[in-house]
């Protein structure tokens, strides 16, 4: 299962950027998602999904990065 | 001059509702035991920001952004360059992001990530500098209900010493959160109010008063030498013309009379005028037993016989108490009231209370055809006092 139609949706709920404009290969942070919208970004995931995002990732970039990982966590907590 | 203030953000329309004696006090949390009224805002964030420019932006920033944007344009300045290292911000807050931070201790050990950085009491001036790419002094005063009034003088300070060109300088609140009530009440200083009778709950100094209501919201003023504002054709307010503060130094909420007389005959000093030549008082008038009383006392020792002549009246008692915000605001009306010679009235003082023997504006629609200076007074918590004198 992939989470990005959900997190497509949900930036589009929390930040009004639908997701024709934001193309999941492309950089966030030149969308304007910078590591502090980031950061608040993520926290919403974890209340939406009910899982614990892990603090060490390498440098996600793009939204399709920040689905594989959250695809990752929650196939993790069904195992 | 700009506002996101109780009654609205079009300064006419403010002092309109202020005129005629409008109260913008109402209850909120109804789930609190005890009855709490505040005066807030209505505010739309989406005016100033992108639903992503909000992330990690606490109200109390919000409102800073809103008031000093309408501020800048009121002052022609949006469209005109000023060098950035040459603009200064200078803004008053007294508690900074009171939600951001109530949010984080009610949720349940998940903190937000951007808690810390919503709630830094100089994230308002912070974000307001980078609205308006002011590099030079951004600094934010924290004292209490005297925060903005001293962020005022400060920034005058500035301007004369040749720091900087233009001075956004104000302040803004936005602690109404249930936690900070209930502090607040705590503290027995609020006004208690029968059902439906919020509005009118705060009385300065009325033989009947009991406290104040908290208010919300924030107010900036745009500084600018004389040169300056002529150099560039700006319509001019006023001018502010002096301004005296001074600490009590006595006890931590207590007001004390010399130290409020010292911080009013500063003023006067500093503007090179008489007691006389002052037509109006914006009081601090929280309608607290002993803060009315003790501010009765310091007008008299300073104006001793020309008191009668100094019309006086505390807007408290329609817009609230805004705290970090509250000097900024009343010298926003202040300033109006001077331009426009007429006074907004000290209302809901029924009975006045015969040991303040001020003359209260107690008639709605009051003119002063003959003002030409006023002074807005700020006496806060902690001790400290401030107090604004503006010149026509």
């Amino acid at each position: 299962m992939s989470s990005l139609k959900e997190l497509q949706d949900l930036i589009q709920e929390k930040y009004g950027i639908p997701p024709s404009e934001l193309d999941p290969q492309a950089s966030m942070r030149e969308k304007g998602l910078d590591s502090l919208a980031l950061a608040e970004f993520i926290f919403e995931i974890e209340d939406k999904f009910g899982i614990e995002v892990p603090d060490d990732n390498p440098n996600i970039d793009t939204l399709a990065e920040l689905a594989a990982l959250v695809d990752q966590v929650r196939a993790a907590k069904v195992a | 001059m700009g506002v996101a203030a109780p009654h609205g953000d079009d300064l006419e329309m403010l002092f309109a509702a202020l005129m005629r004696g409008e109260s913008a006090v109402h209850p909120v949390f109804p789930e609190l035991p005890k009855p709490a009224a505040a005066a807030t805002v209505d505010f739309d964030a989406a005016r100033w920001f992108t639903k992503l420019q909000l992330a990690g932006v606490d109200r109390v920033s919000q409102l800073a952004v809103a008031a000093a944007d309408l501020a800048m344009r009121d002052a022609g300045l949006d469209t005109h360059a000023v060098a950035s290292e040459r603009i200064g911000v200078f803004a008053g807050c007294g508690m900074g992001g009171a939600a951001a931070l109530e949010a984080g201790y009610r949720g349940n050990g998940r903190v937000p990530p951007l808690t810390i950085p919503a709630f830094m009491p100089n994230a308002p001036a912070s974000h307001v500098a980078m609205r308006h790419r002011a590099q030079g002094p951004v600094l934010t005063y924290s004292v209490a209900c005297a925060s903005s009034s001293l962020a005022i003088a400060e920034a005058a300070k500035a301007v004369q010493r040749g720091e900087v060109d233009v001075a956004i300088a104000g302040g803004s609140e936005a602690l109404i959160v249930p936690g900070v009530v209930l502090a607040w009440q705590a503290m027995q200083t609020l006004a208690g109010f029968a059902p439906g009778e919020a509005a009118t709950a705060v009385r300065p100094f009325a033989a009947d008063r009991a406290g104040f209501a908290l208010g919300e919201g924030a107010a900036f003023v745009i500084l600018e030498s004389a040169d300056h504002a002529r150099a560039r054709g700006a319509r001019r307010w006023a001018t502010l013309s002096g301004w005296g503060s001074s600490c009590d130094a006595t006890h931590l909420t207590k007001p004390d009379v010399e130290g409020q007389a010292r911080a009013l005959r500063a003023a006067l000093h500093k503007a090179g005028l008489q007691p006389g030549d002052v037509g109006y008082c914006n009081a601090h008038g929280t309608a607290t037993r002993i803060g009315d009383a003790v501010e009765f006392e310091a007008l008299a020792t300073v104006w001793g016989g020309e008191l009668d002549r100094l019309r006086v009246s505390s807007t408290k008692a329609l817009h609230g108490h805004l705290l970090g915000a509250a000097g900024a605001l009343e010298a926003v009306i202040t300033v109006m009231a001077l331009q426009r010679r007429h006074l907004p009235p000290n209302a809901h003082c029924d009975v006045p209370d015969p040991a303040c023997r001020l003359n209260l504006v107690r008639e709605l629609g009051a003119t002063a055809p003959q003002l030409e200076a006023a002074i807005s007074s700020s006496f806060a918590f902690g001790g400290t006092n401030s107090v604004l004198l503006f010149t026509r």
